[in-house]
């Protein structure tokens, strides 16, 4: 039973792995929590359903059909809403976001109904491993989102463009000084997050269920894991997604199950309360 | 030469006449619309039958119209999605009721939305009707404002547990939606299979989580023959595949509307051998076969529109009983209900306009419904639905038996 929960607590943590990073990244580059992420999602795994049911393309080109249209709804909306309102307080475009998601929800169900739907894969028997039991396609997503991190943390270490990313995310105006453009660096962000999240809808309704308020439901757990991890750090939102997905796992054993997100966010408090900062995240300096 | 009428007795007059006229009290007149509202699951997990309900309702309120109304007044419907949730269908019935002025809410379908809505539909005298199963609802009903289409869980729990154990199954795992639907469902099957062959005491999961693997692995810790899930299909589905994908082999069993077409089109050929059921409309009626035409759809014998029907119904009675009582006064109404549905010896009526008809021309009448026959108990719920129980078999509902509600 031990051993099956933290199998259970990793799929959960590959499962919101990927989507803690691009909402991380995006804080970085557009300094507010973007609640958005659970309409870029719920429009991925649509886009993903559409390429795979609809058209009946295979599920790794259902798979890129979400990642493009997921990065094409982020900058979209970046160039539409968000970056014309630059200026506004962090507090004024949370509040936006809430709103986004719920308008791009509600097109989306516009469109497909409310109906819950699934790719067409049949379902599988698990593999059993000294009584713990996994299917092929969680292993494919423990292994996808393992290569998520790895190319994120690539990208922002080992390439320019990452490391004008990480500029801005720390200081813009002196990146900007110090030749950085920054709308480009803003565009790059949008369109690399939007595929990751894109990719994250696929994975959600695999795992989960596809319907329209999929993104919504998995809102909190992405950016209480990016919150954990520390803000900005690639692999803290991979660290905060393993303890988010334990958490409500193990909790179960402590209370019935309708209170475990209520202890996840117990021991998010608790973290926080001890280390503002995250588990993996730098203080900020303010002057 | 002296003006007959100052400038200051103009502005005193006026002023008087505006504050005389807010405080005239308001008066229906007997041609004012009877207002009426619906709250459906358009969205949420009653989405695959808001829909419909919704549609039958405004449907028979243009009968109504069409045909000169009640009373010789129309009827301005109102419809309002309650998105299966609580929160979002009070905020709804505060409109229906404060903005709307309706003298009833219609098309309630889950029983947390029923109960949640409860409080304000009793301090504003407004009448209740909902297919909702929770046995709490008689309970909390106060006024006797509510009136129910749909029979009480115990009821349905009970004809699961009963075929599960007639399948020979003798140890159970339970688990269900934390909501007020499922908690008295589960009682019913408890009732049926007795306590003792209950492997734990039933638990609760919460809607829209992000993983559901914990609950599943409670579930089935300890093999169980047979698990029972009552849930919406959302979570059902989410949960089901897990189930699958942890390779229990013993029974499934849940309410229909968890394993409808939706389900078995999201998980294909793992469906197969899933028990499920849930009360039924009359397939013989003839008012269910009225309203298969009304809808536009072909009578296959199959069960359709499960929830419209009965929501034709809700609408259809209250059209009746507002004639009857010769008044929107609610005590007379919702006394008029009763008389128009329920009791023997009246003439029955299949439909809204051939009750108008026969009220008009001083008959007694009984309207037996599209959804059930239309019988209240002294607690304003339904009984007289039957319940029909199916397996899965080839991605179809294969009918088991039908047990008498």
């Amino acid at each position: 039973m031990m051993g099956q929960m933290i199998v259970n607590g990793v799929v959960t943590a590959a499962l919101i792995a990927p989507p803690a990073v691009a909402f991380s990244m995006l804080f970085g580059i557009l300094r507010f929590p973007n609640f958005a992420i659970g309409g870029y999602i719920t429009v991925g795994v649509f886009t993903g359903y559409a390429a795979n049911v609809l058209f009946g393309l295979p599920l790794w080109a259902a798979s890129l059909a979400a990642m493009l249209a997921g990065a094409a709804v982020v900058w979209a909306s970046d160039r539409i809403i968000f970056r014309p309102m630059r200026t506004s307080s962090p507090v004024t475009l949370l509040v936006v976001s809430i709103a986004l998601t719920f308008v791009l929800e509600h097109t989306v169900r516009l469109v497909f109904g409310a109906d819950v739907r699934g790719f067409d894969l049949p379902l599988e028997r698990p593999l059993v491993f000294g009584g713990m039991h996994i299917t092929r396609p969680q292993l494919y997503l423990m292994g996808a989102s393992l290569l998520v991190v790895i190319v994120t943390h690539f990208l922002l270490t080992r390439t320019r463009i990452g490391k004008a990313m990480r500029a801005m995310a720390d200081n813009s105006q002196l990146a900007e000084v110090r030749g950085i453009r920054s709308v480009l660096v803003r565009v790059m962000v949008t369109l690399y997050c939007g595929a990751l999240l894109g990719l994250s809808g696929v994975s959600a309704g695999l795992d989960l269920v596809i319907e329209p308020l999929l993104g919504w439901g998995l809102t909190i757990p992405i950016i209480a894991a990016a919150i954990l991890g520390g803000i900005g750090s690639v692999y803290g939102a991979m660290l905060g997604a393993v303890l988010v997905g334990l958490a409500e796992e193990f909790a179960t054993l402590i209370l019935p199950s309708s209170y475990k997100i209520g202890v996840g966010f117990a021991m998010i408090t608790i973290l926080l309360l001890l280390r503002p900062y995250g588990l993996l995240g730098q203080p900020e300096i303010k002057k | 030469m002296q003006t007959l009428i100052s400038r200051r007795r103009v502005v005193t007059g006026s002023t008087a006449a505006m504050l005389g006229t807010a405080f005239v009290p308001r008066f229906a007149y007997a041609s004012d619309p009877i207002n009426i509202g619906s709250l459906t699951p358009n969205t949420g997990g009653g989405a695959p039958y808001g829909g419909n309900m919704a549609a039958a309702i405004k449907r028979t309120v243009d009968q109504i119209n069409a045909a000169g109304g009640v009373l010789n007044r129309q009827i301005k419907l109102t419809q309002e999605d309650g998105e299966t949730n609580p929160e979002t269908a009070t905020r709804a019935a505060d409109k229906l009721i404060n903005v709307n002025q309706v003298i009833a809410i219609l098309g309630t379908w889950a029983s947390s939305v029923t109960l949640g809505i409860m409080p304000k539909c009793q301090s504003a005298n407004v009448i209740q009707m909902c297919v909702s199963s929770s046995s709490d609802i008689p309970l909390r009903d106060t006024k006797g404002l509510v009136f129910n289409f749909q029979i009480l869980n115990p009821v349905w729990g009970r004809a699961l547990g009963q075929l599960a154990l007639e399948r020979g199954y003798k140890r159970f795992k339970l688990m269900a939606l934390n909501n007020d639907f499922t908690k008295s469902i589960l009682d019913g099957f408890v009732d049926a299979v007795g306590a003792g062959r209950l492997l734990e005491k039933p638990f609760y999961y919460n809607a829209n989580q992000a993983s559901y693997k914990s609950e599943v692995s409670h579930l089935l810790e300890g093999n169980p023959d047979a698990v029972f899930i009552p849930g919406y299909v959302t979570d059902f589905t989410a949960i089901y595949k897990d189930i699958y994908r942890s390779g229990y082999k013993g029974r499934v069993i849940t309410v229909t509307f968890a394993a409808s077409a939706p389900f078995k089109a999201a998980v294909g050929d793992a469906a197969e051998g899933i028990l499920h059921g849930y009360p039924i409309p009359p397939l013989d009626s003839p008012a269910y076969k009225q309203y298969l035409r009304e809808a536009g759809l072909e009578d296959n014998g199959q069960i359709q529109h499960p929830y419209g029907t009965l929501c034709r119904d809700q609408i259809s009675v209250l059209a009746l009983a507002i004639q009857k009582a010769g008044s929107i006064d609610v005590d007379k109404v919702k006394k008029a209900i009763v008389d128009v549905s329920t009791g023997p010896g009246k003439k029955t009526v299949y439909n809204v306009l051939d009750g108008l008809k026969a009220i008009r021309a001083g008959e007694e009448i009984n309207y037996s419904g599209a959804g059930s026959p239309v019988e209240f108990d002294s607690h304003r719920q339904t009984v007289d639905r039957d319940v029909q129980l199916y397996e899965i078999k080839g991605g179809k509902d294969v009918v088991l038996t039908t047990r008498k509600g």
